[in-house]
């Protein structure tokens, strides 16, 4: 089991990375912010790294770093020729277009080829339970269907590593029910996946392996109960 | 850094912009045409009626001149704030920024097209008839278009850097306006502010347009021809600007 996994392939490494934002301090000087300070790890093919830290610990920051958003401004980020894309829900949507509208333009925005978006519009409709809204405004939509059509939008993105921010299912309960089942489906199989999260049971139930950060660095890096031990003792330290 | 799927993109999302600002409003895409003909009749109620600038052709010069220059102001006023205004999603996704810049002046273009379309219909009922000069329109177009290009990237690339720009861009221009040779024509300033009045592209290019469809004349095809290289090389060192900070623009916090 050990051995397979040593030969799988690595396909992000992470040493030392750190990655600053401007803050404007007055009218004349800007500050940097070290958002990220010291970051290491390995991403290996087929595997769902979670990665846990408290809020503010740099999550976000390292998300936008995966995903080619944002660059390191120290340390390297060697990605060894894999696509990475954050799961964005709603991402451009437009009050006053359709929902077919919003589906094909917030799916292009996310990467999906038009033609590809297209092919799949019958699956998104499907899955969404909008029938016959999905060609209405989504200004008329309520916040549960504008949720159902944005996940079903972004649950079609299909990258070499996926990066999931924290949130698994969405909208009104049953529809909660569905996505979150879906995405853990998708978290649990062959798919390479990155789980960003700050509560230790989501990690324990979906990762194979880890990732503790704290302050914008690497605090521990290795199977899941080791880290998450970790991480909980600290917490009960530090609350 | 532009793939064929940034292009469709591009497309959609132009596409998308114009169907969501038609929508926004009873009588939709109308606007654009209603638009600019209420900001012109107000020009010729005040130059035309009121002040009774009388020269000949007073109103189709002044028309003309208006129209064109319109295209260029708001394409620069509206593409300067585009990068600024959707910093927002550039968090969230990577997109080459040059994306924003380039939809907004795909949605002005879009525009412009339909009102120039009603200028030359006016133009032809007021008796002013398609020459062998209008061979040169498309060339005098697609100058203007990258003059346009060129100076919408490059305010877009800075803005983010330096959001107090736009007040000034809007500021001059609002001078320009005042400068372009759009109420009067060049010939008839003083000799010795010409050489100045010149170094304003969008004066000699709002002259070209009514060598064209006023005089049937060829437009000053040296000046033209500097105006277009020197707004290529504007737009090959925007687009490297923007590739330059294209994973910085994300990161600065205003």
């Amino acid at each position: 089991m050990n051995l397979q996994k040593e030969r799988r392939n690595t396909l992000l490494s992470l040493r030392n990375v750190g990655a600053y934002y401007w803050r404007r301090k007055n009218y004349f000087r800007r500050e940097r912010l070290w958002a990220l300070k010291n970051i290491s790890f390995d991403l290996h093919q087929g595997e769902s790294l979670g990665i846990i830290g408290r809020n503010g610990a740099g999550k976000s920051t390292l998300l936008q770093l995966l995903a080619g958003i944002i660059k390191p401004d120290q340390g390297t980020l060697i990605n060894h020729g894999a696509q990475a894309a954050l799961l964005s829900l709603q991402i451009g949507f437009a009050p006053h277009l359709t929902g077919r509208e919003n589906a094909i333009l917030s799916g292009m925005m996310l990467g999906i080829q038009k033609a590809e978006i297209e092919a799949k519009i019958d699956n998104i409709i499907q899955f969404s339970g909008l029938g016959d809204f999905f060609d209405d405004p989504i200004n008329f939509y309520s916040t549960g269907m504008k949720a159902r059509l944005g996940f079903s939008v972004a649950f079609q993105l299909d990258p070499d590593i996926l990066l999931i921010d924290e949130i698994l299912g969405v909208g009104d309960a049953e529809f909660r029910e569905k996505s979150s089942t879906q995405m853990r489906e998708k978290i649990r199989s062959n798919k390479t996946i990155i789980l960003v999260s700050h509560s230790a049971r989501t990690v324990e139930q979906l990762c194979d392996r880890a990732v503790w950060i704290e302050n914008g660095t690497t605090m521990e890096e290795g199977d899941t109960a080791t880290v998450l031990q970790s991480y909980e003792k600290f917490l009960k330290k530090h609350g | 850094m532009l793939t064929p799927h940034y292009f469709d993109l591009i497309l959609y999302k132009a596409y998308a912009d114009l169907r969501s600002e038609a929508e926004k409003t009873y009588i939709g895409f109308l606007w654009w045409i209603l638009d600019p003909i209420i900001f012109m009749s107000i020009f010729y109620i005040v130059f035309g009626l009121l002040l009774k600038r009388g020269t000949e052709d007073f109103i189709p010069f002044l028309l003309i001149g208006l129209v064109v220059w319109r295209w260029f102001q708001n394409t620069v006023s509206h593409g300067a704030n585009t990068i600024l205004i959707n910093r927002g999603l550039m968090r969230q996704v990577y997109l080459p920024k040059i994306i924003f810049p380039i939809v907004v002046i795909l949605i002005d273009l879009t525009k412009f097209a339909f009102v120039f379309i009603l200028l030359l219909i006016y133009l032809w009922i007021e008796g002013f008839p398609i020459g062998i000069s209008y061979f040169a329109l498309p060339i005098l177009l697609t100058i203007q278009l990258i003059l346009i290009i060129a100076l919408t990237c490059f305010a877009a690339a800075l803005v983010p850097f330096l959001p107090d720009l736009k007040i000034l861009i809007d500021h001059a221009l609002h001078i320009l306006f005042f400068l372009s040779g759009i109420f009067f024509a060049g010939s008839s300033i003083p000799e010795q502010y010409q050489f100045y009045f010149y170094l304003n592209p969008m004066a000699s290019i709002i002259e070209g347009y009514r060598e064209i469809l006023m005089y049937n004349q060829w437009p000053n095809g040296y000046a033209l021809l500097v105006i277009g290289s020197l707004s290529l090389l504007g737009i090959v060192g925007s687009y490297r600007l923007l590739e330059h900070y294209d994973h910085v623009y994300p990161k600065i916090a205003i």
